[in-house]
């Protein structure tokens, strides 16, 4: 049958049953740049966002580099603050909120709904060279002055910078566009895709959580667009909308930026617990506790994270009452998070735990995001955000949630699935020491950074007292630790495509339905016959032997 | 359920289905759904100027009257009706289009193109207007200076903010309904090639739920910056 | 597929075909509603001219969404995501207005409080509450308006 398909396709003709990584499946560049394939598109925002994290590390490290010292150390305070802005902006637009729903999600959605694409494809090719645009304008920005306002763009400062924000502004607009076409396609795909007998009580966390994150993306990300272009009127027409000089209000710039960027806020760490989710499963060899809650948390977070914005404009002059309002709501989203957290730990109990590296990462995030999230209740009580607030304690906070949690599922997911995605297998041995490195480098970096902001050490600026010193030394050398880290991390993904063993279909012995049924890596069409679900994504005391299997079938003969 | 191969090349799966629905319903339901979400975004990115409009009029209720005196509310009506109008023959093409009737299909989209370009030529006219008498956004607003004066009277200075907004509204509307009517051409374009069936008629449905959104942010925009100021 | 719960299952496309002229008939009632917005714009309602605006518009928005947008006929949950943009909309609107309308309610010297270049009260800043926060006196324009 196989072969009589593939004899009916003409020669450009992408043969449906070869490996997606052959040439038989898409020949050439053409065959990549012009794939309508989900897992060729979801390689090439792997390769962007990882770029894009590359380009945001070397601005992270310049960045603590300066602080190694008070005063002048490698740059001027003008490129000091462009180094911050363009550390946050590329983090926040070009990597975290494209990584996990980008790279992840497109590879593996489509899969474990057993079906052979996401429902617009082309929309999903669209929204791939979107990014590329986007990126393309923040990048021009970069090289033409840059921007020196801080990733928030806050006017009257964003207004009147001289610097080159109307084309980063255009370029984030832009990319924007593509987030929402990804989520638009996801919420599509999870709706009218799901092979038979996948109902949504059968659904894998990782969807449950991307599901979440495409409503917030399209919900949310209008707002963003709508705000970018009033901030580029205001710069190029002085249409006046957040000038006070003209009659605007300045602090509506922040209630625009701050609709979209709290829920986006979202958009970055549900991802993230999206991806814990199948690991601590996978690795703990048993259902996730309290699944359908777990499930309901993501949509609660997306919900509640529309009502909370103004927690970041306590100090902003905004009123008191709405303060007063955006505190108490914001006290709610750690009931979702808090729903998540426990029944991940519920998960670990008893379960017959695994230490690879992707579990690791997976723990790491547990840790992490639970400092992070609990740290942030600081910043939502109002009296102790008014001493915090603009402090390396809100950096050192957020840090712990983007990249204490997102960054390390993201690491996580890419390892776990990586076999998947390249048919290849990567040295464990390594890939530890990574982890151990980036793990202890992160907490180095960061944990220090709630001592110094709660002894008053403001954010973003260039120089600062003595006595801050020894933190900002200690925090610098930390940003070393996450470069060897991550470094090692790299060599180890090099390594494992050029002369790693092949890896069987199923090399964690995982009962997700991505395991299942594909090979590693899958064939074009994902299956070669649509799987019917016949039972839950961790249901592995339903498995048989023979689909836990972590070898290569022709040895489970033996 | 066909199995995942069995589909290619038989004779039950026509040519307009893509290969990873099952069924033409599937496909045009999907279609019609993502429209649905795509709607949802464009309502939300409007509905940031409709924010910032209500909010700017509740600080000066008294100068957003005086400006909205401005505008040409018998041209905003017309246009109104133009766009209503529209509305209905864009509901009449996907209505004939999923009879089979291919030429009723084609008067009713030629109809709804050639509304959008009445409603662009009248912006225009009430665009060069407002050039002329200095009504314009933010910096560039000229209109309280004595040689502006409308029947012996100026706007004060602060009106320039009505006019801001008004433009962005009204601009980001007129790209709209100039995006609505190259989606339009486009699909009068398939139907003219003979593309659409009574199986097959989910790009005009598409393009004509995306002519309503633009009908729809005009109902709310006319009344609100033509109107009550 | 898991979705399909339909009663014919044959996997063609069943669309609704509304009338000819009952097409017209909705059109002919949002004219109606276009004359009567218009009118209602003739009388002042006072604080209610918006509100009577909104509400009018949002008939008129119905009617399209309903029949010209198949919306009646259609899958329930496009309704329901339909409605939805506008309740998360609602709920940027009234926070937002919350700030813009109670600044300065408790601390009014929190805020900017007029236009550096005019001496006007800023719409970001406060407007003096009427029920008895104290007046303070207005600074000269130019130079020192914040506090
Ligand atoms: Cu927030």
């Amino acid at each position: 049958m196989a072969t009589e398909v593939a004899g009916a396709h003409g020669h450009d003709e992408p043969d449906h049953l070869a490996p997606y990584l052959s040439q038989e499946a898409g020949r050439g560049v053409k065959g990549w740049l012009l794939t309508l394939d989900h897992k060729r598109i979801g390689l090439m925002y792997l390769i962007s966002t990882l770029l894009a994290f590359f380009m945001g590390g070397v601005f992270a490290l310049l960045v603590r580099l300066e602080l190694f010292a008070p005063g002048r150390t490698i740059m001027s305070a003008e490129y000091y603050n462009r180094a911050f802005t363009l550390h946050g902006a590329i983090m926040v637009f070009l990597f975290i909120i494209p990584s996990v729903p980008g790279a992840l999600g497109n590879f593996v959605l489509p899969i474990m709904l057993g079906t052979k694409d996401v429902a617009f494809p082309r929309l999903n090719l669209l929204s791939f060279y979107i990014y590329v645009i986007g990126a393309t304008f923040s990048l021009y920005s970069i090289v033409t002055g840059s921007v020196d306002t801080g990733w928030t763009f806050y006017t009257p400062y964003s207004t009147t910078s001289q610097t080159s924000v109307v084309s980063m502004v255009l370029g984030v607009f832009i990319l924007g566009f593509s987030s929402i076409l990804t989520g638009l396609n996801f919420i599509v795909t999870v709706h009218k895709l799901r092979a038979p007998g996948l109902h949504w009580k059968r659904l894998p966390l990782f969807i449950w959580g991307t599901y979440a994150t495409s409503i917030i993306q399209v919900l949310a990300t209008p707002v963003l667009a709508i705000t970018l272009l009033l901030l580029a009127a205001e710069r190029t027409m002085g249409v006046g909308i957040f000038d006070p000089a003209l009659g605007g209000d300045p602090i509506l710039f922040q209630h625009f930026f701050w609709f979209y960027s709290h829920p986006a806020v979202y958009i970055m760490i549900v991802p993230g617990m999206a991806v814990a989710s199948e690991l601590f499963a996978t690795f703990t060899r048993r259902a996730i506790f309290g699944y359908f809650a777990v499930a309901m948390s993501s949509l609660g977070l997306a919900l509640v994270g529309f009502l909370v914005w103004g927690h970041h404009m306590f100090t902003s002059g905004q009123s008191e009452w709405a303060t007063m309002l955006f505190s108490a709501l914001t006290m709610l989203v750690a009931i979702p998070s808090g729903v998540k957290v426990f029944n991940w730990t519920a998960t670990l109990y008893k379960g017959s735990i695994e230490l690879t590296t992707p579990m690791l990462y997976a723990l790491s995030f547990l840790v992490l995001f639970t400092i992070g999230g609990l740290t942030g209740l600081f910043c939502a009580v109002l009296n102790t955000d008014i001493h915090l607030h603009d402090t390396y304690f809100i950096v050192a906070h957020f840090h712990y949630v983007m990249m204490g949690g997102t960054v390390m599922a993201f690491v996580g997911g890419i390892l776990y699935w990586w076999p998947k995605m390249t048919g290849k297998l990567y040295d464990e041995g390594l890939a530890k020491i990574s982890w151990l490195f980036v793990f202890v480098g992160f907490n180095t970096t960061f944990l220090i950074q709630f001592v110094m902001g709660s002894k008053g050490m403001p954010r973003r600026y260039y120089d600062y007292l003595p006595q801050f010193e020894i933190y900002h030394k200690v925090s610098t050398v930390g940003s070393w630790l996450l470069l060897i880290g991550f470094s090692i991390c790299a060599w180890v993904l090099i390594k494992s495509l050029r002369s790693g063993p092949k890896s069987p279909p199923n090399p964690w012995g995982s009962a997700g339905y991505e395991w299942q049924g594909t090979e590693s890596p899958p064939v074009m069409q994902n299956f070669r016959e649509t799987p019917t679900i016949t039972r839950g994504p961790y249901d592995y005391h339903l498995c048989t032997d023979e689909e836990l299997f972590d070898g290569f079938p022709e040895d489970l003969k033996k | 359920m066909a199995s995942a191969h069995s589909d290619h090349g038989h004779g039950d799966h026509p040519k307009f289905l893509a290969h990873h629905f099952d069924t033409p319903e599937q496909q045009f339901d999907a279609a019609k759904f993502g429209m649905w979400v795509f709607i949802v975004t464009e309502i939300l990115m409007f509905g940031g100027l409709f924010v910032a409009y209500l909010i700017y009029k509740g600080q000066e209720p008294s100068v957003f009257i005086e400006a909205h005196r401005r505008l040409d509310w018998k041209l905003g009506s017309a246009n109104t009706i133009v766009l209503l109008f529209s509305s209905l023959t864009a509901a009449l093409a996907v209505r004939s289009s999923q009879l089979g009737k291919k030429n009723e299909t084609t008067m009713w989209l030629m109809i709804t193109i050639a509304c959008a370009f009445v409603f662009m030529g009248i912006k225009y006219v009430e665009y060069s207007h407002k050039f002329h008498d200095g009504l314009l956004p933010g910096r560039y607003f000229t209109a309280h200076l004595p040689e502006h004066a409308h029947n012996g009277q100026v706007l004060p200075q602060r009106a320039n903010m009505y006019f801001a907004l008004y433009f962005m509204m009204t601009g980001l509307h007129g790209l709209h309904v100039l995006i609505g009517a190259s989606a339009l051409g486009y699909v009068l374009y398939r139907n003219l090639r003979g593309d659409f069936s009574p199986e097959y008629f989910t790009p005009v449905e598409i393009g004509a739920l995306y002519w309503h959104l633009v009908d729809l942010v005009w109902i709310y925009l006319f009344p609100l910056v033509y109107l009550v100021g | 597929m898991s979705d399909h719960s339909h009663a014919h299952d044959d996997g063609k496309v069943h669309a609704h075909v509304s009338p000819f002229l009952f097409m017209v008939a909705i059109f002919g009632a949002l004219v109606v509603l276009t004359v009567v917005t218009v009118a209602a714009s003739r009388f002042d309602f006072g604080s209610a001219n918006t509100l009577i605006a909104v509400l009018i518009a949002t008939a008129k928005a119905a009617l399209v969404a309903t029949f010209f947008m198949h919306l009646k006929y259609d899958k329930g949950f496009h309704a329901l995501i339909f409605v939805m943009s506008f309740v998360f909309l609602g709920v940027f609107l009234l926070i937002t207005l919350e700030d813009v309308d109670t600044r300065g309610r408790v601390d009014n010297a929190s805020t900017v409080r007029m236009h550096e270049r005019r001496g006007e009260q800023a719409p970001g800043g406060f407007v003096l509450d009427p029920r008895g926060v104290q007046a303070r006196e207005r600074q000269p324009a130019g130079g020192g308006a914040h506090h």
